[in-house]
C-alpha cells in the first residue's frame, strides 16, 4: 500500500502548494493594504494627541512670557504651577505611539492644566485644547 | 490468431471500441476537477494570505502615520495655546473688544488650517507610480528588467511624507486630498505662515514682548 499512500502525500503537498502560493500573493497585497489603512488611523490619532499637547504646551511657554514681564507676588505662585506644566509636557512623548502610559500622563497633564486655568482664573477665557470639527 | 490473445486485458465491460474513449472522459474529468480544485486553493490561500498581511502590517503603519501626524499638528497646537494665552491676557487686562475679536478670528482661521492639513495628510493614497508599472510591463514581457534604483517611489515618499512647508501652502485650498506637494497653492484662506504674521502683528499691538512667541520660531 506504499504507492497510494506516496500519491496522497503528493495530492496533499500539491494542495499545500498551491494554497501557499495564493497566500504569498496574497500577503504582499494584504501587507500594503495595512500599512495604508494603519497610518490612516495613526495620523488621526497623532495628530489628536499632538493638538492638544501643544495648546497645553503653547499656552505655558507663552503665560511664562507675559508672567516675566510682570513682576508680582502672586504672579510667583502662578508660574510655579505654569512651570510644573511645562515640565510634565517636556517629558511627554507624545509622538511615540508604543508608549505605555500615554494616556495616562496625558489625563495628569489635563489635570495639571486645569489647575494652571484655576490659579489663573480663567473660567471664562476660551481656551479650547481640542481643534474644532 | 495468436494476436488476440496476446491484446492487453479490459477492466471496463462494453464494446471494445468504446473502452479507451471511456476512459479518456474519466481521465479529462478528473483533470478538470483537479484543475478546478487547485485554482480554488490559490483563491483561499490568496484571501488568508490578504488577511494574515494586512493584520500583520497594521500596527506597523499605524505608528508611522501615528509619528508623521504628530509632528506636522504639533505647531498647530502650539499656535493655538499661544493665541489662547494672549486672549486670556486680553480678557484678564480688560483689554479693547477689536484686538480679542481678532484673536478669536486668528484661533478660527487656524482651526480649519489645521483641519485641512490633518485631511491632506490622511488622504494620501498611493497612486500608480512608475516602479509598479514597470513591474507589470515586465511580468507581460513588455520590456526587460529595470534596475533597482529606478524603482525608488520618491514622488509617493514625497506625498506620504509630505514637509510642513509644502503642507502649509496648500493650507486652505478648496480642493484638499487630490493634490500633491508640487501644486502649486492658490491661497483662498489664510495660510499658518499668515496667521503667525498676525500673530506678531497682535502682539505689537498688545504692547507685549516678542519673547511671547519665541517658542514658535520653528513654524
Amino acid at each position: 500500500m506504499a504507492g497510494s499512500q506516496d500519491m496522497f502525500d503528493a495530492i496533499v503537498m500539491a494542495d499545500e502548494r498551491f494554497h501557499g502560493e495564493g497566500f504569498q500573493e496574497g500577503y504582499e497585497e494584504g501587507s500594503s493594504l495595512g500599512i495604508l489603512e494603519g497610518r490612516q488611523y495613526g495620523t488621526e490619532h497623532g495628530a489628536r494627541i499632538a493638538s492638544e499637547i501643544g495648546c497645553y504646551q503653547g499656552f505655558a511657554l507663552a503665560w511664562k512670557c507675559l508672567l516675566h514681564s510682570s513682576a508680582g507676588e502672586k504672579d510667583s505662585r502662578k508660574m510655579k504651577v505654569v512651570e510644573a506644566l511645562i515640565g510634565m509636557i517636556e517629558k511627554f512623548p507624545y509622538d511615540d505611539p508604543t508608549y505605555d502610559k500615554l494616556h495616562e500622563d496625558l489625563d495628569k497633564i489635563r489635570g495639571k492644566f486645569k489647575q494652571v486655568c484655576s490659579s489663573f482664573s480663567l473660567g471664562n477665557a476660551r481656551v479650547e485644547p481640542e481643534r474644532s470639527p | 490468431m495468436s494476436w488476440v490473445a496476446a491484446a492487453p486485458a479490459v477492466r471496463s465491460p462494453g464494446e471494445p471500441g468504446d473502452v479507451f474513449d471511456e476512459e479518456a472522459d474519466e481521465v479529462l474529468l478528473a483533470r478538470r476537477e483537479w484543475r478546478s480544485h487547485m485554482r480554488r486553493r490559490v483563491q483561499e490561500g490568496y484571501r488568508d494570505g490578504v488577511d494574515a498581511g494586512k493584520a500583520a502590517a497594521l500596527q506597523q503603519g499605524f505608528n508611522q502615520g501615528f509619528k508623521e501626524g504628530a509632528g506636522v499638528v504639533l505647531n498647530y497646537g502650539l499656535l493655538r495655546g499661544t493665541l489662547s494665552a494672549l486672549l486670556s491676557w486680553c480678557h484678564l487686562h480688560g483689554d479693547n473688544s477689536t484686538l480679542i475679536s481678532a484673536i478669536y478670528d486668528l484661533l478660527n482661521a487656524l482651526g480649519q488650517c489645521e483641519e485641512y492639513v490633518l485631511t491632506h495628510l490622511k488622504s494620501v493614497t498611493p497612486q500608480p507610480q512608475v516602479g509598479d508599472l514597470l513591474d507589470s510591463f515586465e511580468d507581460m514581457g513588455l520590456c526587460h528588467a529595470v534596475p533597482a534604483e529606478e524603482k525608488v517611489d520618491q514622488a509617493q515618499d514625497e506625498r506620504l511624507c509630505g514637509t510642513n512647508a509644502d503642507l502649509n501652502k496648500n493650507c486652505g485650498k478648496s480642493t484638499p486630498g487630490t493634490d500633491g506637494p508640487q501644486a502649486h497653492a492658490h491661497l483662498e484662506k489664510p495660510s499658518i505662515t499668515w496667521i503667525l504674521e498676525q500673530t506678531t502683528n497682535l502682539v505689537k499691538q498688545l504692547g507685549v514682548s516678542a519673547d511671547v512667541l519665541q517658542h514658535l520660531r520653528q513654524l
